[in-house]
């Protein structure tokens, strides 16, 4: 066990030190910041709250599953991984190493969203406990792109598709109120996610209140969590 | 140390190992030489337990390599052919996240860049490394953790003379020290300078195996090549080895002061593997 979190540190470490230097993954980052900086200070004619959904929504979506995917895409394009698994690393702290930072990063960004737009008390709390779990349903399917992409352009190919559909649907369903939009939507943990935020923004929420929400994301951490272990059997890193 | 029984492995329906055996003692360097494809690299990854053979049997201290991985990985170096480094790292970076993973100090990461010669190059970017440099960094990285065995896949390819006299240099002095190395090489020449043993792989079959001074007198014409001074020039003759006639007349040559030099004519490793095996070593 000692050992187990001697490795993982090590891989968190490496990765702290290495995307740092990724523009590519910085740049990423920086954009969920500066879409929220827009809407809050240069769009004044946005609705109430829409700077701060749309920034988080981009940050779980996009970053939570973006970057494990292209992580682990480019240990594997750069033949990086094959070393790594011939060292006492296995592929399990290769992925929880990467899943880490990932999600403390995302945590990290989600206060200084918060701070932008003058988020506290009650509404922070709920829009942050969410935002951590909704992180960790991202995060599982990013590794799972990650798994089946060999190299770092494929995980466009293959992750695009599913990123857009939980990063626009809920918003598109918002506006397009009931249709096959909306159908959609009820099926993404990203529309209860979306909810949850809308609604601590425009009122002083308890837990109690959003508790389906809450279900339905933990539920959702459930099923990508075995989704990923079985394509793990089955696929390998 | 090393043990290969019977190795096969086929790659769809390339054949690339067609039953290789062999065996390698603590504290001795052997050598696969053969031409690309002739599965050096395919027999590497089975001992190293990346890949698994389509049969046979491979073993390191006594223990199976695929289900004995936990064991043995803290035990292996392993240089691979590919420079597969984090480019965006710095060499310590790099060298320090390894030592993290085996749980090793830090304390060879300088010693082993001076010997190989960058350790001005510590706080480089692998990214702004010459291929040469690359190479001398995952040398290096394989050695932190002061594995018992070392696996080579084709450890100077591409270096300039100099570099890889310097890689030469630390093998030899880690191998005095009871480092067990196992390199792949198309470089006959380096294979002759640092090997115990070597292993001819030809079409993923063992053509040959011993020792380098036993293939190159085994393959051996048997006649010395003496030049002497006749006159006003040097001349070359052709003498048999053992044959009586060849002591008197060297001799003879000696005691005139007429003796300019005398060549063993022993065939180079690449001349015995074209003869063994009917190919070029490329």
């Amino acid at each position: 066990m000692k050992s187990r979190m001697r490795i993982i540190a090590a891989i968190l470490l490496k990765e702290i030190q290495d995307i740092k230097k990724n523009v590519n993954l910085l740049v990423m980052y920086f954009l969920p910041v500066f879409f929220t900086l827009i809407f809050s200070y240069f769009i004044p004619d946005m609705p109430s709250g829409f700077a701060l959904n749309f920034g988080l929504l981009f940050l779980v979506v996009m970053i939570g599953m973006y970057v494990p995917s292209m992580l682990i895409a480019e240990e594997k394009e750069k033949k990086t991984l094959e070393v790594l698994l011939l060292s006492p690393a296995g592929a399990e702290e290769v992925l929880i190493g990467k899943g880490l930072l990932t999600y403390i990063s995302i945590l990290v960004v989600t206060l200084l969203l918060a701070l932008i737009v003058g988020l506290e008390g009650q509404s922070l709390l709920i829009i942050f406990i969410s935002t951590a779990l909704i992180s960790i349903f991202s995060i599982f399917i990013g590794m799972m792109v990650g798994l089946l992409s060999p190299n770092q352009r494929s995980t466009g190919t293959i992750g695009l598709p599913i990123y857009m559909l939980l990063l626009l649907v809920p918003q598109l369903a918002s506006i397009s109120g009931e249709g096959i939009m909306s159908f959609l939507a009820a099926l993404l943990p990203t529309t209860y996610y979306f909810h949850i935020q809308e609604r601590a923004m425009a009122q002083t929420l308890q837990f109690g209140d959003i508790m389906l929400e809450l279900s339905v994301i933990v539920i959702s951490i459930f099923f990508s969590f075995l989704a990923l272990i079985f394509l793990y059997r089955k696929k390998g890193i | 140390m090393i043990r290969a029984e019977n190795l096969h492995k086929n790659y769809g329906d390339k054949r690339a190992l067609n039953g290789i055996d062999f065996s390698i003692e603590s504290g001795e360097i052997f050598s696969l030489l053969g031409p690309n494809g002739a599965g050096k690299t395919t027999t590497i990854k089975i001992l190293t337990g990346q890949l698994k053979p389509t049969s046979g049997s491979a073993e390191i201290m006594g223990r199976d390599v695929l289900e004995q991985r936990k064991f043995l990985r803290p035990r292996m170096g392993v240089m691979p052919e590919e420079t597969n480094l984090y480019e965006r790292l710095s060499v310590r970076d790099n060298l320090r996240f390894f030592c993290r993973l085996y749980d090793a100090g830090f304390k060879r990461i300088e010693e082993y860049l001076a010997i190989v010669g960058i350790a001005d190059e510590i706080d480089s970017p692998v990214k702004e490394l010459s291929r040469g440099m690359k190479q001398k960094v995952l040398l290096v990285r394989s050695l932190l953790h002061d594995p018992e065995v070392l696996f080579l896949d084709e450890p100077t390819s591409g270096l300039d003379p100099a570099s890889a006299a310097s890689i030469h240099r630390l093998l030899e002095r880690l191998n005095e020290e009871g480092l067990t190395i196992l390199l792949t090489s198309h470089d006959m020449e380096e294979v002759d300078r640092l090997s115990d043993r070597i292993a001819f792989l030809h079409g993923g079959e063992i053509a040959a195996l011993d020792k380098p001074t036993s293939l190159k007198l085994e393959h051996a014409p048997g006649r010395l090549e003496v030049l002497v001074e006749f006159e006003d020039e040097i001349g070359e003759v052709i003498l048999d080895i053992n044959s009586g006639n060849a002591a008197e007349k060297i001799a003879e040559w000696m005691k005139e002061g007429r003796l300019t030099a005398i060549h063993s004519c022993e065939p180079t490793l690449a001349e015995i593997f074209v003869e063994i095996t009917g190919s070029e070593l490329k």
